[in-house]
């Protein structure tokens, strides 16, 4: 992931040389589509303040106006830098409405834009958290049993009574973690607007901790779906 | 200015149209046919004949003539092994390379046999052009389509054909996103949109969100091993099945039989039973009639109609849709005329699917519009499609790492961080992958490259990047710089199912070796088409209710047995390739005639002046 780069605020221009500022796409004085070089973040791409509630068809709205201003259909009669720089720009453009139109991916996304990413990729997804071990450790023994039941020729709404069974408390922790993390969320963007510094970063490394956690749910729920749907790794 | 124009290259059947003053239009040959079947021939001394003549040759001299080209574009030997069998002609090549088509004495790479195709369609929108007075016909700038679930390499294929076609391949979109496209036009379809494209070898489904002129795809997913093709198949291994025939040393029997299961397929799709039947059957004296029943039909069919069934489910899912959410079902390709396809779609939608617009057309339209806008800059409408598939490299224990998910809009980017194992090592090696699967092998090879010119630094301190680029064609580049010391690397990435630059360009220069007997296919297709109107117009004047009343007044019944057996000796040598003996009894039918064709010219004159209305008496001369 890029560093922090919210410090740059000027981007120069290949075509004219003049400076541009670092959010917009266009040269102010020449016109032309500026090269992504030095850029923000997703969020003033967008021109979008940096809180984690956005409108998600004001979002989809500004994703095709952006889109009509430098999709590389507009530059195929340009020259070799301004149709490198639409396809780089709208690249970059889609990567951004993609993490930001899903909470959970633009969560992740401003965790790590404020230096509070999961310090290794492994910590969420393969340690168990240790407020779920015991959780974990019951659904590892249900699915086992599960199987067996499956291997000795169980009937087959049997084992999918069974599996719904294992799936429930875990679905209703989900649950609880994403309620949790909306609150924190909203709690969040009213600290940003008010500039509440020292508490939003108590926010974002609470939300931090609960997204590992959610995360972890998930692929377990994704776990006992593939035990209830047969053979998904078949999937292509 | 020279032409641009939008190709829809078909398994079965392939178009070509352009826009003039705005409106799209499909371009057809000089008997006013659209659709050119995707189908090349090698005659003697390799002439190359395409479309039509060699869908004729298909059943003389099957060995000879390539049909489904499109099923072997970006494929190796061992993708096609099951299928090869059923087709007549030669195919070869190694495993884990690109597939050779045996056409005549040549051996022929799928990106070559299609640039026939492409060049037929290039020619016939150069004539249409010079027919109407443009002053500059020459076409050489074109947007082709591919299905939308076409990987890297089928697509990269696509885009060698157009080149060793003299086409400057501005775009390669997609078959359902351009059938959207020309769907759109009207500005009445708007919202959640989900395309079913069914064609002769592939099918595709694909979801859009058509918003302010802005065709976003949602979500694609599909088979490019599923068609009419498949169905055609069934029908013929049913039939071989009960005849006991062996393919293999029947080749012709086996084509004969296809041509009766299509027929009787496009029958099926009208009434509730119809017969396969082979005239003359190559091995019997007798013809060969089968009945069979739309229900007997679609229990054959069923599950390959199913199949289609997984992918619309999958792409819905993607989408985050249920099927109740989506506004408009649009039904594209020629399988979609089998009844039970609709029902199934409009079972799985809960909606019925609509084809209001030709489904043969829509996509040739939606590429001519797609070229338009290319060309003009014009803005009112834009296209944002997706990848198909996930695109990763190959990481430690074969395992894939993701780098752009599938259903991301394009063009796409994403990069990737490597080092080094050893001290002062100077090259990686890297493995590209198309596919959804968490293991390598079972994922598309996209090609290798060697990532060389590391500095010479202690293991793990090298950090190079890698960027991954899907341009808006869907296609691949790879871009590496090492990010302490700055320095861009080179990459030349190995296609294992593709063709280097170098190949192309060599093709190129032997297609140009070539170009004579090229010359001579297109000379026998003008004949044969002289002689196709004169047949026609002589066969429609002796059906004529008062064709009798006028031979007893003017024609001796000599004049008329030379008539009746000049005709039936051009029917028969319309049955060959041989342009001298078409020309010949084309002459001789023309001579044969002359009398004929005045004494109806007068015999109209002098019914007109007999006082009937003008219009009567040019409805009969029509």
């Amino acid at each position: 992931m890029q560093p922090d780069t919210s410090a740059v605020t000027i981007q120069p221009c290949k075509h004219c040389g003049s400076q541009a500022p670092v959010d917009v796409h266009f040269c102010p004085r020449c016109d032309r589509i500026l090269t992504l070089g030095r850029h923000g973040d997703y969020f003033t791409f967008f021109g979008l303040p940096r809180r984690l509630q956005v409108d998600v068809p004001d979002l989809e709205q500004r994703f095709r106006a952006l889109s009509r201003q430098f999709h590389p259909d507009y530059f195929y009669n340009a020259n070799s830098t301004e149709r490198l720089a639409s396809l780089e720009r709208s690249s970059y453009l889609n990567d951004g409405f993609r993490t930001l139109r899903e909470p959970v991916e633009r969560l992740e996304y401003l965790l790590k834009l404020e230096g509070f990413a999961p310090k290794e990729a492994h910590e969420a997804t393969s340690q168990v958290p240790p407020e779920l071990l015991e959780e974990v450790f019951e659904l590892n023994e249900q699915l086992e049993a599960i199987q067996q039941m499956r291997a000795g020729g169980a009937a087959e709404a049997e084992v999918a009574a069974k599996l719904e069974a294992a799936r429930q408390p875990i679905q209703a922790n989900l649950d609880v973690h994403e309620r949790r993390l909306n609150t924190l969320m909203t709690q969040h963007d009213a600290q940003w607007e008010r500039g509440d510094v020292a508490d939003r970063r108590v926010t974002l490394e609470a939300m931090r901790a609960l997204l590992v956690e959610r995360t972890y749910l998930a692929n377990l729920l994704a776990t006992v779906r593939r035990e209830l749907g047969g053979d998904q790794a078949a999937r292509v | 200015m020279s032409k641009v124009v939008g190709i829809d290259l078909g398994t079965t059947n392939s178009l070509v149209a352009t826009v003039r003053e705005g409106v799209p239009l499909v371009l057809a040959d000089e008997s006013g046919d659209a659709l050119l079947p995707s189908i090349v021939s090698a005659g003697d001394h390799d002439t190359i004949y395409v479309g039509r003549e060699a869908q004729r040759r298909l059943l003389t001299d099957p060995t000879r003539t390539v049909y489904s080209v499109k099923r072997f574009m970006g494929r190796g030997i061992e993708d096609v092994a099951g299928e090869s069998r059923w087709f007549p002609f030669t195919i070869s090549g190694e495993t884990g390379g690109v597939v050779h088509i045996h056409l005549g004495e040549r051996e022929l790479t799928p990106p070559e046999v299609s640039g026939f195709i492409l060049r037929e369609l290039r020619r016939r929108a150069e004539t249409t052009f010079a027919r109407e007075g443009d002053v500059d016909p020459e076409v050489d700038r074109a947007v082709i389509t591919v299905p939308a679930y076409f990987n890297d390499a089928q697509r990269t294929a696509t885009r060698d054909a157009g080149r060793l076609a003299g086409l400057d391949v501005l775009r390669i979109i997609n078959e359902p996103t351009a059938a959207c496209l020309a769907y759109g036009l009207d500005k009445s379809h708007q919202g959640v949109i989900a395309v079913y494209d069914f064609g002769g070898g592939t099918f595709d489904i694909s979801i859009l969100k058509v918003e302010d002129g802005v065709f976003q795809v949602l979500s694609t997913n599909g088979d490019t091993h599923l068609g009419g093709d498949d169905i055609d198949r069934l029908l013929v291994e049913q039939i071989v099945a009960e005849l006991g025939l062996d393919p293999a040393t029947w080749g012709h029997a086996v084509q004969a039989i296809r041509r009766a299961v299509i027929q009787a397929k496009w029958d099926l799709s009208e009434f509730d039973q119809a017969d396969i039947l082979v005239y003359r059957m190559p091995g019997r004296a007798e013809p060969y009639r089968r009945h069979i029943t739309r229900v007997e039909f679609e229990t054959l069919i069923a599950p390959i109609v199913e199949r289609t069934m997984q992918p619309c489910r999958r792409a819905l899912e993607d989408a985050g849709l249920r099927p109740d959410q989506v506004d408009e079902v649009v039904l594209v390709g020629g399988s979609t005329r089998i009844p039970m396809v609709r029902r199934e779609v409009e079972l799985l939608f809960g909606k019925a699917p609509h084809s209001d617009l030709n489904p043969d057309e829509v996509v040739a339209i939606g590429a001519a519009v797609q070229a338009d806008i290319l060309v003009t800059g014009r803005r009112e409408m834009l296209l944002l499609d997706v990848t198909p598939l996930s695109l990763g490299i190959e990481t430690m224990g074969g395992i894939v790492s993701k780098i752009i998910l599938r259903n991301s809009t394009i063009p796409a980017g994403g990069s990737e961080m490597f080092t080094t194992f050893v001290d002062s090592q100077t090259a990686v090696d890297i493995h590209i992958l198309q596919g959804e699967r968490e293991m390598a092998a079972d994922n598309r090879s996209l090609g290798r490259f060697k990532l060389r010119g590391i500095p010479p630094m202690p293991a793990g301190l090298p950090r190079v990047q890698v960027r991954f680029q899907i341009d808006a064609n869907g296609i691949l580049s790879v871009h590496a710089r090492e990010l302490r010391t700055n320095v861009e690397q080179a990459i030349e990435v190995k296609p294992s199912y593709g063709l280097t630059d170098e190949e192309v360009e060599r093709m190129l220069i032997e297609s140009f070796e070539h170009a004579q007997e090229d010359v001579e296919a297109r000379m026998l297709i003008e004949v044969r088409n002289e002689a196709e109107t004169i047949m026609q117009a002589t066969e429609k004047t002796l059906r004529r209710q008062d064709f009798d009343e006028i031979a007893a007044a003017r024609l001796s019944p000599a004049e008329i047995a030379s008539i009746r057996s000049a005709l039936a000796d051009l029917v028969s040598a319309m049955s060959v390739s041989d342009r001298n003996l078409l020309q010949a009894k084309s002459q001789a039918l023309n001579d044969a005639t002359r009398h004929l064709a005045e004494v109806m010219m007068n015999w109209t004159i002098q019914a007109a002046l007999a006082g009937r209305t003008a219009d009567e008496v040019a409805s009969e001369g029509r």
